[in-house]
């Protein structure tokens, strides 16, 4: 269940909801409509629940669709989407005519609604060829790309981008993450809810709970990563880091994530994983079924220090995640962690095992310094990767391109 | 006299279209042709965006040169840059290219950046809008201001330095209409260097100072 604006003012405060309600009259009745591949899991969906009843709230007329498909497609969309996330995959030209094919039905079954659209916000590449298939649009398509395509794989963007290139507009998280394209690109950062499950305040018995579930020591220092098992995490980069820890500091470590099934190489890290785990009772892996996000509030919450050791992130919204929760992060200096870990004032950027552990074992070391930072790091949420500033976003965003002007300054 | 006008504004970002610069070279040769808003941009609007940098560096480009160059000669020189100083874009930018091609003239190699830590040339409109809060007496003032938002901050303190009257932000221009009384308030704004504020931390510290300015009348 999501709560509308009036909700978030407690934690943003009455002067930034005013603006969105100020903003938003400015638009009153406005069509737009989001289409994504799924409503069910995964971080788009996690922000369309949240964004949609916000923009319904501040008058818009928001709508969310998704792409419908048979088990063939989404595992092509699945390659496209690893494929612009830069890993070699094959997809041969009966795909792209699936991909199509799968798109004119979709296309057909909602092209009313989206050509009527004042704005059609098309995220990530499932339901991108939909445009294809409504040649009497209305208003502007806006391309929203939430992965990092700035190393992807030629063959597989070089098709996509055929596609995209006929957006009016492209939007995208970090400037690092975008292709070069002939149309605006704009820059709109994600956000988390912080009334959602995976984010609101839990009460201590819900703590100890978890806490208990998983046989950690209330008595010594918990590391968490909550993560993907993917090399591109490096979870192994952090037992190492836990391990040089250990030699000097009696802590715990819980690597929490979930494994794709289509992917060999979690497997194989998964197994590495556990038999690390076996070997040292400090240290808990903990598979997490699709929709555990009490528990990854829980452990992100019971940690002392939060760690995202990735050597490759799209935006790295788990940070976002833990740093709302007053957690110090010591992240990969990669992606979007780049943008949300500042050293000495959310957390530490580190490059090795090495690195971590050296950050780990100074701010254990400075007790106080994990309980400043982590006030640092929520006030800096707060400002700048709540559901507040997201919709902000979007609404100059909508404001802007419908004035049609290209000033500076815009008045509204 | 009349109301105050408190108006708001939300800064919406985009790519400049220029490609990224690697090295210290490309950094000068893109500066020289990119629009005027791409300068603004990286110079004016940097304390609307989400970081921790101000307390050092309040441009885009000293930061780039600090953190990623690792020129901090280069850093230090661009980093007391006031935008505010020069009457035009394009003396900002003469004035930067001049500081670029002489720290060039100096290095024996231009150096370079690792692939990832570009400088990405970016631009934003500015979306502004009347809030429809007015303050009616310059009493008032302070309180009011502990209550806007960064954007309102950022456009009556910093982005009037632009408009006409060019130099004077919107509470002076408002105070002055009220003539000598408020004087004091008024050289207290002006003697804010907040070059070295966060919007946040800009918003108590204009409210303190038109305190004490009052106290002072």
């Amino acid at each position: 269940m999501t709560a509308p604006l009036a909700a978030y003012e407690a934690i943003v405060g009455s002067s930034a909801v005013a603006q969105l309600r100020r903003l938003g009259e400015k638009l009153a009745g406005l069509r737009v409509v989001h289409v994504n591949a799924t409503r069910e899991r995964g971080g788009v969906a996690e922000i369309l629940e949240c964004m949609v009843p916000l923009m319904r709230d501040v008058g818009i007329d928001a709508t969310w669709e998704v792409v419908h498909g048979d088990p063939r497609f989404f595992d092509i969309s699945r390659a496209i989407r690893n494929g612009l996330q830069g890993r070699r995959v094959d997809l041969s030209k009966k795909d792209w005519r699936i991909y199509h094919d799968v798109s004119e039905k979709n296309a057909g079954r909602m092209r009313a609604l989206l050509e009527e659209a004042d704005f059609v916000i098309i995220h990530d590449p499932q339901p991108a060829g939909l445009l294809k298939y409504c040649p009497n649009r209305k208003g502007r398509w806006l391309w929203r790309a939430h992965i990092d395509i700035s190393r992807s794989y030629r063959p597989v963007w070089k098709v996509l981008r055929t596609l995209v290139e006929k957006y009016d507009a492209s939007i995208f998280s970090m400037p690092e993450f975008a292709q070069p394209l002939p149309h605006p690109q704009f820059l709109v950062p994600p956000s988390i809810d912080p009334l959602s499950e995976k984010n609101r305040e839990l009460d201590p018995a819900e703590l100890s709970g978890t806490r208990a579930e998983y046989g950690c020591d209330p008595e010594r220092p918990l590391l968490v990563q909550v993560s993907r098992f993917d090399r591109s995490k490096d979870p192994i980069g952090v037992i190492e880091a836990y391990r040089l820890v250990r030699k000097v500091t009696p802590v715990q470590l819980v690597l929490a994530g979930s494994w794709a099934a289509d992917d060999p190489e979690g497997k194989a890290v998964l197994e590495e994983l556990l038999e690390a785990a076996q070997r040292d009772p400090d240290i808990h892996v903990v598979l997490l079924p699709s929709g555990a996000h009490k528990t990854i509030n829980a452990l992100q919450r019971l940690a002392d220090i939060v760690l995202q050791k990735s050597t490759r992130e799209g935006f790295g919204l788990t940070v976002t995640e833990a740093l709302w929760k007053g957690k110090p992060v010591i992240g990969g200096d990669v992606g979007g962690i780049r943008l949300q870990v500042v050293n000495h004032h959310t957390g530490f950027l580190v490059n090795t095992p090495e690195g971590a552990a050296h950050r780990i074992r100074y701010l254990l070391h400075h007790r106080e310094r994990i309980r400043e930072m982590g006030n640092e790091a929520k006030e800096f949420v707060r400002d700048n990767f709540l559901p507040a500033r997201h919709l902000r976003e979007y609404l100059t965003l909508f404001l802007a391109i419908r004035s049609g002007k290209e000033e500076r300054t815009l008045q509204v | 006299m009349t109301p105050f006008e408190v108006k708001d504004c939300a800064l919406l970002l985009r790519m400049s279209g220029l490609p990224p610069a690697l090295n210290l070279r490309e950094l000068l040769d893109r500066i020289s042709v990119c629009g005027e808003n791409v300068l603004y941009h990286h110079f004016c609007e940097t304390t609307l965006r989400p970081t921790f940098d101000d307390p050092d560096y309040r441009n885009d480009f000293a930061v780039w040169a600090k953190l990623y160059l690792g020129d901090r000669v280069l850093a230090e020189r661009l980093g007391i840059v006031d935008p505010y100083a020069f009457g035009t874009m394009g003396e900002l930018r003469a004035a930067v290219l001049d500081i670029i091609d002489d720290r060039l003239g100096e290095l024996t190699m231009v150096p370079w950046v690792r692939p990832g830590d570009e400088f990405h040339f970016k631009e934003a409109t500015t979306v502004i809008f009347d809030t429809g809060e007015r303050i009616r007496s310059p009493r008032a003032l302070a309180p009011a201001i502990l209550g806007m938002t960064n954007g309102s901050i950022y456009y009556h303190f910093l982005e009037a330095l632009r408009r006409p009257p060019v130099g004077k932000d919107d509470f002076s221009a408002w105070l002055l209409e009220a003539g000598d009384d408020f004087a004091p308030c008024i050289h207290a704004l002006e003697a804010i260097d907040f070059h070295f504020h966060s919007l946040p931390h800009l918003r108590k510290e204009l409210a303190r100072v038109l305190a004490a300015g009052e106290e002072m009348r």
